[in-house]
């Protein structure tokens, strides 16, 4: 499970959805609805926060330093300022939503063809992204050129408007639904806000981490208090954490010139599959 | 907008995330909770401590720089 949801998680196939398909495909024995599930889930997710810490250790460095610069002396000047206030504004929507909307749409945790239909609708929303992309292309000139060129003449993370993070930040919350890629749904909105892909997932990347980080540190002593495999449990963390850095790493060099399309495919396919399964199957 | 009212606009709105934060952590608040029988929501708290320094965030980014602006603006002219 660390593994499949560390790997999962940083590539836009829904780390969730895999998380609530997957055991009950091959049987486990892994309650989905268990009330110790969550806090799995969730202590999995420091696992990958950790590993997005690390690769990104620097920025982290400049961005919270940025962040005082700027939120003290109540101007911007440097990039680093910038992206600390976007990422500020793109968290906010994300936090509101997901703490008013999480309790509605946990009772979907335990519901597998729920996901599995919400997988198959995430992979469509990468495929529109990449569509509206591929337009925005013809209407910039770059359509005909090598991809890395094309990729060229779209922006930074740290040039967003703050319009656009905030709604990048707000479309995070869709994660909350299992099957919908939280990467996905962001690199996706990033895409449309005209980043390259590659900045699109560095930003869906750093946005991730305050969250993720935020929501496993509350969520982390229910564990505790429960009659779990701590030590399992644990070991799934690591799992997670080397499988995202290893995910991270691949896929910022993978979007320097890739598109979403492929996971856009997998998710319609393996939806679509899994529903057939979960319907007619054993 | 920008000047002292949306500044001040935000400071008060500061206080008052500030406020609510506390009272959910204290559970004194039960709305949109998941558990109202919880005695803290450290969730909704927490959220309503970064909003609280957001909008902190925005009303200094709002207050009128003076020094700043009084060089970088070109002179006005009364006719």
């Amino acid at each position: 499970m660390g593994l499949l949801q560390g790997a999962t998680e940083l590539f836009p196939v829904s780390s969730l959805g895999h998380a609530v398909l997957i055991p009950s495909l091959v049987h486990w024995k892994f309650k989905t609805s268990d009330a110790s599930f969550v806090p799995f889930l969730v202590l999995l997710h420091l696992g990958t926060a950790g590993a997005l810490l690390v690769i990104y250790r620097q920025q982290w460095i400049a961005i919270i330093r940025g962040f005082f610069t700027a939120a003290f002396r109540g101007q911007i000047k440097t990039d680093a300022e910038r992206l600390s206030m976007l990422l500020l504004v793109g968290t906010i929507p994300a936090g509101i939503l997901g703490v008013f909307l999480e309790h509605s749409l946990k009772s979907l945790f335990a519901n597998p063809k729920a996901a599995a239909g919400f997988l198959a609708i995430n992979g469509f929303l990468m495929l529109g992204a990449e569509i509206l992309r591929r337009r925005a292309e013809r209407r910039a000139a770059v359509a005909g050129r090598d991809r890395v060129e094309q990729e060229e003449g779209f922006g930074d993370a740290e040039h967003i408007s703050f319009r656009a993070a905030a709604l990048v930040g707000a479309i995070q919350a869709l994660a909350l639904l299992p099957g919908i890629s939280r990467s996905g749904v962001t690199i996706g909105g990033g895409l449309l806000a005209g980043l390259r892909h590659q900045e699109a997932a560095r930003f869906s990347f750093l946005l991730a981490t305050p969250i993720i980080a935020a929501a496993g540190l509350i969520e982390v002593p229910l564990l505790f208090s429960s009659t779990v495999p701590i030590g399992e449990y644990l070991a799934g963390a690591v799992l997670a954490f080397v499988a995202a850095y290893l995910s991270a790493r691949f896929l910022l060099r993978y979007f320097r010139s890739g598109r979403l399309d492929p996971y856009g495919w997998y998710c319609v396919a393996a939806g679509l599959a899994s529903l057939v399964l979960l319907t007619f199957g054993a | 907008m920008k000047g002292t009212p949306l500044a001040a606009g935000l400071a008060v709105l500061a206080i008052v995330f500030l406020v609510v934060a506390v009272l959910y952590a204290f559970g004194v608040l039960q709305i949109a909770v998941s558990d109202s029988h919880a005695s803290h929501h450290y969730t909704h708290a927490v959220l309503f401590v970064v909003l609280a320094v957001a909008s902190l965030v925005g009303a200094n980014f709002a207050r009128q720089k003076k020094g700043i602006y009084a060089t970088d603006r070109p002179m006005k002219t009364r006719r």
